[in-house]
Order: C-alpha cells, then sequence, then structure tokens
C-alpha cells in the first residue's frame, strides 16, 4: 500500500499546488483583506506619511484642537533654497539673488511680515499685491504636503514644529497613507442603505432568473419531447447557441436588440413609436433585459437536463397513458412532471448558487444601471475593488463584500451535498462518458 | 412518440417565443455582409466592407487583430493544455488511487466547484501585482487554468470511474505498476474524455472576458473578448456593423468547433453539472 500512496501524491501534487495558489491563498487573503483598509490610494505593500488638506479636516473632526491645526497648517515662512529656486523661476534670478542676500535662512512668524521683506527689496520690488502674496506663499514652511518615509522622521518633524506631544499621536494616524486594520469595513456594510438596495437587486434578479430559467426550461425540454426529431433538434440549437457564444458577442446581440438605433426602436418607428433605448430607458426596462439575457443563457442548462430525464421515463408508461386516453395536458402533469422533480430541485440549488455569484452578463449589458438600479450584489464587489467611477479601488472593501458572498456559497453547496447526498455522489458518479 | 398529437401548435409556440434569438442570429448574419438605410433594417447592398479591419492599418490605440487574434488562441490552447494535464492525472488518483483524505479531497473539489470568480478574483488581483504577472498573457493563463480546474478534474473522474476496474486488475496480475497501467491501459480508455475536456476548456479559454478584462486590461495581452469589448465602450462611434463583423470573426471558431463536436462536447454541458 505505502507504494501507493506516493503514487498518489505524485498525481495530486500539480493540482495541490495550483489549488493552494490560486483558491486556498485567495480565499484566505480575501478574509485578510475584509478587515484592512487597504485601496489605491494606501497601495498593497506600505506607506508614507503625508498630511494633506483633506487630512486636517479630517483631524478637525476628530476634535483636534484649532491652535494645534493652525500650527500643522500655517509653521511660518522660511527663506530657504527650495524656495529661492522657485522665485527664481518666477521672477527672475536677480530677484532672488538678492532675497537670498538680505534674508537668507530669514524666518517671519507672520505673513505681513514676509510679504514685507518681499515688497522691501531694494532693486527688485516685487509690485503688485498679488503676485507678493503668490511669492510669500512659496516660503511657507508647514508640515503640509510634505512626504516623510518613516514614521520616525515624521514625529521629528512635528516635534520641530512645536506640535503638543500629546496630539502626536492622532497626528500620525492621519498622515500615514498607508493601509490599516479595520473593522469599519464591516460596520459599513451594514450601515451603508446601498448594501440593501444591492441585497434587494439579488434577490429580485436570482428569483426571476431562476423562474425564467427552470420554467423555460422545462417548456422547450417537454415541447422539444414531443417533437420529430429533426425540429426538436433545430429549437435545441437555437436555444443552445446563447450558451456556446462568447458572452461579449451574445451581450452585443441583445444590445443591437434594444438600442436606441436597434431592431426594436427601428421597427417600432414604423408604426410611430419614437425611438428610445429599450434597455437603458426605466429600471423596469432594464430588469426585463437582464432577467431574458440571463435567462436565455441559463435556460439551455435546464433544457438539457430536463430532455435526458424525460427520456429516461419508460415509454410504456407513455404509451399505455394514451391508450387510457390521457391528452398531453394530462401526460405532462401526471407522468412527466413527478419524474422530473429531482432534476428541477438540482438544477434550482445549482442555479440559486451560480447566479448569486455570476454578473457578467448584467457587467457587459447595463453595466447595473440605469443609476444602480440593476447593481448586484457581486457586480457591487467587482465595482466597488476593481473598477469604479472614482478610480480609488477599494479592496477593503470590495473583499467585506466578496466574503459575504464565500459565506453564503459555502453554507449552500454544504446544505446541497447533504441535501443531494454526498456518499452516493462519492461513491457513484453520474456522469456519463 | 405520441403519433396521436399533432406538432403544428407546439412548432408555432416554439417558434414565437424563439423569435427574438431567431432574429438576432439571422441579423448578425446579415448585417455583417449588407448595408442597409439608417431608418431600415432592409439590405439594400452586399458588401464586405466591414471585414476591414482584418487588413487595415489598426487605429492607433488600438492594438493589431491579428496580435488580438494571436493572444486569443495561446490564452486559449494554453489553458486547455494545462487543464487537461493536470486533471488527467489528478482524477486518476481520485478515482482509482486508495489515500488518506480521500473523501476530504472529494467534498473539497465539489465545494472548489462552487467557488465564485468574483469571491477570488480581488485577491489574485493582488497576488498577481505582487509577483509582477500583472497585466501579462502568462498570468492571466495561470488564473484561468487553476479556475478551470476544479470542473476539469470533476469530469476527468467521472470519465476514470467508468473505465472497468477489470482492465487494470489484469494489468496488475501481468506484473505491470500501477504508473504502468494507468498509462498504458486506462489512458486510451479515456482518451475521448480528455479530447472532449480539451475542447471545453479551449471553447471556455477562447469565451474567457472577466479574467483578461480585470488582470491584462493593456494593449500588450489583448484578447478578442477585451479587444470587442474596448471597441463596443469607445462611444464616440457605435457602428453596430462593425461590432458585428468583429463579433462574427470572434465567434467562428466557436461556432465550428461546437458544430463538429457537438455530440462529444454534449457529454460535458449535460453531465458536468451534475455534480
Amino acid at each position: 500500500m505505502k507504494n501507493f500512496n506516493w503514487l498518489a501524491l505524485g498525481f495530486l501534487a500539480p493540482a495541490l499546488i495550483v489549488i493552494t495558489v490560486f483558491f486556498l491563498a485567495p480565499v484566505i487573503l480575501t478574509g485578510i483583506f475584509s478587515f484592512t483598509s487597504m485601496s489605491t490610494s494606501t497601495g498593497v505593500t506600505g506607506g508614507e506619511y503625508l498630511l494633506n488638506q483633506s487630512g486636517l479636516r479630517a483631524l478637525a473632526d476628530k476634535g483636534l484642537n484649532q491652535t494645534t491645526l493652525d500650527q500643522l497648517n500655517n509653521a511660518g515662512y522660511v527663506v530657504d533654497e527650495q524656495g529661492l529656486a522657485v522665485l527664481a523661476e518666477k521672477h527672475g534670478a536677480a530677484t532672488a539673488d538678492e532675497m537670498r542676500k538680505l534674508h537668507e535662512n530669514g524666518q517671519f512668524s507672520a505673513r505681513r511680515d514676509m510679504e514685507r521683506a518681499l515688497k522691501d527689496l531694494k532693486a527688485n520690488k516685487i509690485r503688485s499685491t498679488k503676485d507678493r502674496k503668490a511669492a510669500a506663499e512659496l516660503f511657507k514652511h508647514s508640515l503640509l504636503n510634505e512626504r516623510f518615509e518613516t514614521e520616525a522622521k515624521f514625529r521629528t518633524a512635528l516635534v520641530e514644529g512645536d506640535i503638543p506631544t500629546e496630539d502626536h499621536e492622532i497626528i500620525v494616524t492621519q498622515a500615514y497613507t498607508g493601509w490599516v486594520w479595520t473593522t469599519d469595513n464591516i460596520k459599513l456594510l451594514f450601515s451603508l442603505p446601498s448594501t440593501l438596495r444591492y441585497a434587494g437587486n439579488t434577490l429580485i434578479y436570482v428569483t426571476l432568473t431562476l423562474i425564467f430559467n427552470i420554467g423555460f426550461g422545462l417548456f422547450l425540454a417537454i415541447t422539444t419531447f414531443y417533437l420529430p426529431a429533426k425540429s426538436a433538434s433545430t429549437f435545441r440549437a437555437i436555444w443552445f447557441l446563447p450558451r456556446i457564444l462568447p458572452p461579449v458577442m451574445y451581450v452585443l446581440l441583445w444590445k443591437w436588440l434594444t438600442w436606441d438605433t436597434g431592431f426594436i426602436a427601428t421597427t417600432l418607428s414604423w408604426v410611430g413609436v419614437a425611438p428610445k433605448n429599450w434597455m437603458l430607458d426605466t429600471s423596469t426596462h432594464a430588469w426585463v433585459v437582464v432577467v431574458l439575457i440571463n435567462g436565455s443563457f441559463g435556460a439551455s442548462l435546464g433544457m438539457i437536463l430536463f430532455s435526458s430525464a424525460i427520456k429516461a421515463i419508460p415509454s410504456s408508461i407513455l404509451y399505455s397513458s394514451e391508450v387510457d386516453g390521457a391528452n398531453r395536458w394530462q401526460q405532462v402533469r401526471y407522468i412527466i412532471l413527478p419524474h422530473l422533480r429531482w432534476p428541477i430541485l438540482f438544477i434550482t440549488s445549482y442555479q440559486t448558487l451560480s447566479l448569486l455569484t455570476s454578473f457578467e452578463h448584467i457587467l457587459l449589458s447595463t453595466e447595473g444601471g440605469p443609476g444602480r438600479a440593476t447593481e448586484v450584489w457581486s457586480l457591487a464587489a467587482y465595482h466597488i475593488a476593481l473598477d469604479n467611477y472614482g478610480g480609488n479601488l477599494q479592496y477593503g472593501l470590495g473583499a467585506t463584500f466578496a466574503v459575504a458572498l464565500v459565506i453564503i456559497g459555502i453554507i449552500a453547496s454544504l446544505f446541497y451535498l447533504r441535501f443531494f447526498n454526498f456518499n452516493e455522489m462519492v461513491a457513484k458518479p453520474k456522469i456519463e462518458g | 412518440m405520441s403519433h396521436n398529437f399533432r406538432h403544428w401548435p407546439i412548432i408555432v409556440i416554439l417558434s414565437i417565443v424563439s423569435l427574438p434569438l431567431i432574429i438576432m442570429f439571422t441579423f448578425q448574419i446579415i448585417d455583417t455582409f449588407t448595408t442597409h438605410p439608417i431608418d431600415s433594417m432592409i439590405p439594400d447592398k452586399i458588401t464586405f466592407e466591414q471585414f476591414s479591419f482584418l487588413w487595415d492599418e489598426a487605429e492607433t490605440g488600438r492594438a493589431n487583430i491579428w496580435e488580438v487574434t494571436l493572444n486569443t488562441f495561446i490564452f486559449a490552447t494554453t489553458t486547455a493544455v494545462v487543464v487537461c494535464t493536470v486533471s488527467m492525472t489528478t482524477a486518476y488518483a481520485l478515482s482509482r488511487l486508495n489515500f488518506p483524505f480521500r473523501r476530504f479531497f472529494l467534498g473539497g473539489l465539489i465545494i472548489l466547484h462552487a467557488f465564485p470568480t468574483v469571491t477570488l478574483i480581488i485577491a489574485i488581483f493582488l497576488i498577481l501585482q505582487i509577483i509582477g504577472l500583472y497585466d501579462t498573457l502568462m498570468g492571466v493563463i495561470m488564473v484561468k487554468a487553476a479556475l478551470e480546474l476544479p470542473f476539469g478534474i470533476w469530469i476527468m473522474k467521472g470519465f476514470y470511474d467508468n473505465v472497468p476496474w477489470e482492465i487494470e486488475m489484469a494489468g496488475v496480475q501481468d506484473g505491470a505498476s500501477r504508473f504502468t497501467v494507468w498509462w498504458k491501459l486506462v489512458l486510451p480508455q479515456v482518451q475521448p474524455g480528455i479530447f472532449a475536456l480539451m475542447i471545453f476548456s479551449f471553447l471556455s479559454g477562447w469565451s474567457e472576458f472577466l479574467l483578461p478584462q480585470v488582470l491584462a486590461p493593456g494593449n500588450d495581452a489583448q484578447v478578442l473578448s477585451t479587444y470587442m469589448t474596448a471597441l463596443i465602450a469607445d462611444d464616440t462611434k457605435i457602428d453596430f456593423a462593425l461590432f458585428k463583423a468583429v463579433g462574427m470573426f470572434y465567434a467562428l471558431p466557436v461556432i465550428a468547433i461546437y458544430l463538429i463536436f457537438q455530440n462529444k462536447l454534449m457529454n460535458i454541458y449535460g453531465g458536468g453539472t451534475k455534480g
């Protein structure tokens, strides 16, 4: 037996490596990320210390007293080389040279004094008040908008700026640009009004699409069952194409059908209906199109499985029912549907799970619009973390959204493993070769 | 079945509900080869103008269509080969070899299968950035192959399960090692399965949109799906005839492969979702 185990290990090794890197690691990392404030602006690896105007406002909100705020904002004026270089650029080298001669390393605490020094230059007076104000700004020495690579450097600068020691901690926290551990994402998830909206949208999407998928899949399977082989396979092929076509291509066809220059708009304009975008006109339009796109895509799965399940019904039962005078409806109602109970249950649970997390077709068609009418949970996670209009991708918050889906997914799949008898699946897979 | 019933009412009903799809497919073909007046759907001239993107110089800022096609081909082929190779060994171990935690692995496989892309992609996006494979074809291929793997293993396991034990027993009886038995006796038995999985993964890679879109948005690693999306998203000119022609070019291999290998693929489309 020992040999067999080594062989098994060798056979399993590639899959184990791949699964560790691309399944286990991402799942664990997603869990970790959901407790961080990671985003494009914080970066992934680490951060620096930088205080800017919005940081200052945030500090004010957190109750930092006004004197300290002023000190941070306005640490006085110093005539240093950096400022002189810019001055030379703007007002000529002569002005800068004279300034250097008179006031090198000079310090002014008030703006008025700084401006006076600029006004009192003998040879190269800056006359216009506006220019002087701007020039004074060049020498402003402030902690604001200056980058510090390490915490130590930033703290030193705080000490040099005479910022009260008791305020250091809060300022350092605010100025850090990297990501930090936080549970804010979870709080945000429960407090944002949009969360409820996404959950509601997902519920609408899953329910309606599921009904369409199952209902229509059943309808197609049963109707094609009663047709001669040739016409049956034609209709099955038509309904199977959406699954075969690349999603980008498939959604393009729906766009063409519903666009304001598309098929519906053009045909209806012949009877005097003003052309409009039938996909994005109102949220009802968008929902109908989203359900139709996903429904037509998903119906084929039901169609295939139900068809093969119907074929498995012993034909003697159907023949005898006909001898007994059953009409077509009675045949469907009392013979076919009862036989399809398990396939229907299976497709329902399988599709629920995949619909909960699928958003590709919505992304390609309505992109969650109009407004956020068709933004479902998984699409929201995608938008927040990977593609949003603001440009600041919030990996942390997106990961929290994704984790919620993972939890639902695991519970659902455990439930359906139990429901569909895992032992039987392990012992005897039902896939035909 | 059921000669007592008339067919035509069913055909009429089915035709009516299938009408939107029939219209879409018909006009997809008509519009790519013809032009029509702006406010009409009826074509007035046959043309191949819409396919000029195939031979014209690419617009600035857009990748060359043939390079993109080559990328797509490499992407789909490599994915298919990796998925098949790894599934081939792993599925055999899961189906036939005895080792500890076998049940655990099988259960895990089903749960992995249920893991949706969206829950993994945020972390994968960051992992690829850290290891420097972001925006490369190589990175997307690895991710796509990995995400296809649970499905591939599950399908292959189904094929292995159907190989009679007697074949293997006879081989072992004659003194062959377990590895030789697998390589020389079992693999030929599941060849149709490997072939079907190969084609299925190729099609799946050819159609993939989300992974390239997120993990390789640049021009260098563009594939046909992202090329087409970029073309459509550029709203300075909405030209459905051009979109459809590109779409035709993109979808043609898929349809051709499907038509040729229809019966083999049905095994997977129908059977793959049973577990």
